[in-house]
């Protein structure tokens, strides 16, 4: 089955973080996407831009209204993401323990499209 | 097989749906991987047992017999549906391609259900509501008459829950060794639960539930059999064992309720307090090492009280210490009640009376009547006789159940009474 690990996190400007600070996040990154690969596990992700940087498009009637932002403002932003492909739910609760979080991790099956 | 009057073909049904629903429910589920599918498939081998056992007797092994009639069922269906099975995504069974026997030394697929039921990916109260669904083959109507909710709303929860495993993949097999101790804590809470309520029901006319708290000691003991070192499975079993010794003493020759204080300590079941004090003993020793957790400190509590000679003779330093501890790691506002009445017994009255009194500003327990049961009996142990019995009278109207109301009320005449002398 394939799961979204959607990576909660207060928006971080990467940008003017210290190199330190951001050569650990890409560190840690690294290690965990070795340690999927070590498993075998298929998977797939990116990271995001800070949510600043969104736009959202809201149906009204006929047309899109486009506004700046994200869809719901939070104090944490989904800030990136995986998807992995694993046996079941338990497995996919134990690769997102050891993924690099700061605030929370959401973790949702996808809907299998396959046929 | 010879044939059987009535009353014993339904006693061996009701005994089977006791011992055996879980187990047969379990063994389907393997087959179908979808637990409705289970579901329908052992009520009907229950329900075509009724007729086959009076017609033919009822069979050496009624819960094999039950399985074999239940997994054809089922498998009957998935035939039928066949194009339709292969493209659902059914529960996620590991290791499938075989049927073991029902073994008897480790209660393996009851296990199971317990550990898929009970996963910390469903909520508290879904993982209740199916453990009591699933593992002990309660209906909805009482499972929602339990949880004091109308029927369809406890018919939505299970829903939910079930479309939750199937859908999120929530795997149907008991947890591997390194992920145990992540999930026994979600189990514990659960089996406690079902012996707290068959301990003092929640409603009704009976003081206690007999046959739930059977399934909560059928269940702790299951756990035990997977995890026998574990002081925690330890302290639980040991916590129910104890509580059943002393429960003939809990209600008087007329039967109304015995509090502790009150209590024929020659009605108690040596046997059960000796098995419960060893499996508490077990529980600390074990727990030595990391510091008890709060089975095995609720385990310790019950066992000094289960081995004084009377109440006065209780070790109560100890078991406020205890108290203390337990609330150091698990701090909750029933644990500082608890707390409050042990230091009674240590300091007086008094000053627990001023802290039992805080408590009142609490949210959670201002519904709760064993506050103000607390506080009436430290008003009365302080002489404060009308006040006292309004306490008693407010406890009494918070309890839905009936023996403990009508206790509670007497005791609020009494006061009434001995203040009026």
């Amino acid at each position: 089955m394939k799961y979204m690990l959607l990576l909660f996190e207060p928006d971080t400007d990467w940008l003017s973080v210290p190199k330190e600070k951001l050569e650990a996040e890409l560190d840690a990154h690294g290690e965990f996407c070795r340690y999927l690969e070590e498993r075998g596990i298929t998977f797939s992700g990116a990271a995001l831009r800070p949510s600043t940087t969104a736009t959202t498009l809201r149906p009204d009637g006929e047309q899109m209204i486009v506004t700046d932002g994200p869809y719901v403002e939070l104090k944490e932003n989904l800030g990136g993401y995986y998807i992995i492909d694993v046996a079941d739910l338990d497995e996919a609760l134990e690769i997102a323990k050891r993924c690099p979080v700061s605030a929370g991790i959401e973790v949702r099956p996808t809907w299998d499209t396959s046929g | 097989m010879t044939s059987h009057p009535g009353e014993d073909v339904a006693a061996a049904l009701i005994d089977a749906h006791r011992r055996g629903w879980a187990r047969v429910l379990a063994s389907v589920a393997r087959v179908t991987r979808d637990l409705d599918a289970a579901e329908d498939a052992t009520q009907e081998a229950f329900a075509a047992a009724l007729d086959a056992w009076r017609r033919d007797g009822v069979p050496a092994t009624p819960v094999a017999w039950l399985t074999t009639v239940a997994r054809r069922k089922a498998l009957d269906v998935i035939r039928r549906e066949e194009t339709l099975s292969r493209k659902l995504p059914m529960l996620i069974v590991p290791e499938d391609d075989h049927t073991p026997a029902p073994s008897d030394d480790i209660d393996d697929d009851r296990l199971r259900l317990i550990f898929l039921c009970c996963h910390p990916a469903l909520g508290l109260a879904a993982r209740v509501a199916l453990t009591l669904r699933l593992v002990c083959g309660l209906t909805t109507a009482e499972i929602a008459h339990l949880f004091l909710v109308n029927e369809r709303t406890m018919a939505a929860r299970i829903t939910r829950a079930k479309k939750k495993i199937r859908a999120a993949g929530i795997p149907y097999r008991v947890p591997a060794e390194h992920e145990l101790a992540d999930r026994l804590p979600s189990v514990l809470t659960v089996v406690a639960l079902v012996f707290t309520e068959g301990h003092t029901a929640s409603h009704g006319d009976s003081l206690r539930r007999p046959t739930r708290v059977r399934l909560a000691t059928e269940l702790a003991a299951a756990l035990l059999e997977l995890m026998p070192e574990e002081p925690e499975v330890l302290g639980l079993l040991a916590t129910i064992r104890l509580a059943e010794g002393r429960a003939h003493g809990r209600l008087s020759e007329n039967g109304s309720l015995a509090l502790l204080r009150e209590q024929d300590r020659s009605t108690w079941d040596l046997g059960a307090i000796n098995e419960g004090r060893a499996l508490a003993e077990q529980a600390m020793r074990r727990s030595a090492h990391r510091g008890p957790g709060p089975y095995a400190i609720h385990a310790a509590i019950a066992a000094l009280h289960s081995e004084a000679l009377s109440y006065d003779a209780t070790d109560w330093p100890q078991i406020l210490a205890l108290y203390n501890l337990l609330l150091s790691i698990q701090p909750s506002p029933v644990t500082r009640l608890a707390r409050a009445m042990a230091r009674s017994m240590v300091e007086g009255p008094a000053a627990a009376l001023t802290e039992v009194e805080l408590l009142e500003e609490d949210r959670e327990l201002s519904a709760y009547n064993g506050l103000a049961a607390a506080r009436a009996d430290l008003l009365h142990r302080l002489g404060r006789q009308a006040e006292a019995a309004v306490a008693y009278e407010r406890a009494a109207s918070l309890t839905n159940n009936e023996v403990e109301r009508l206790f509670l009320t007497d005791r609020a005449h009494a006061m009434r009474d001995r203040n009026s002398l």
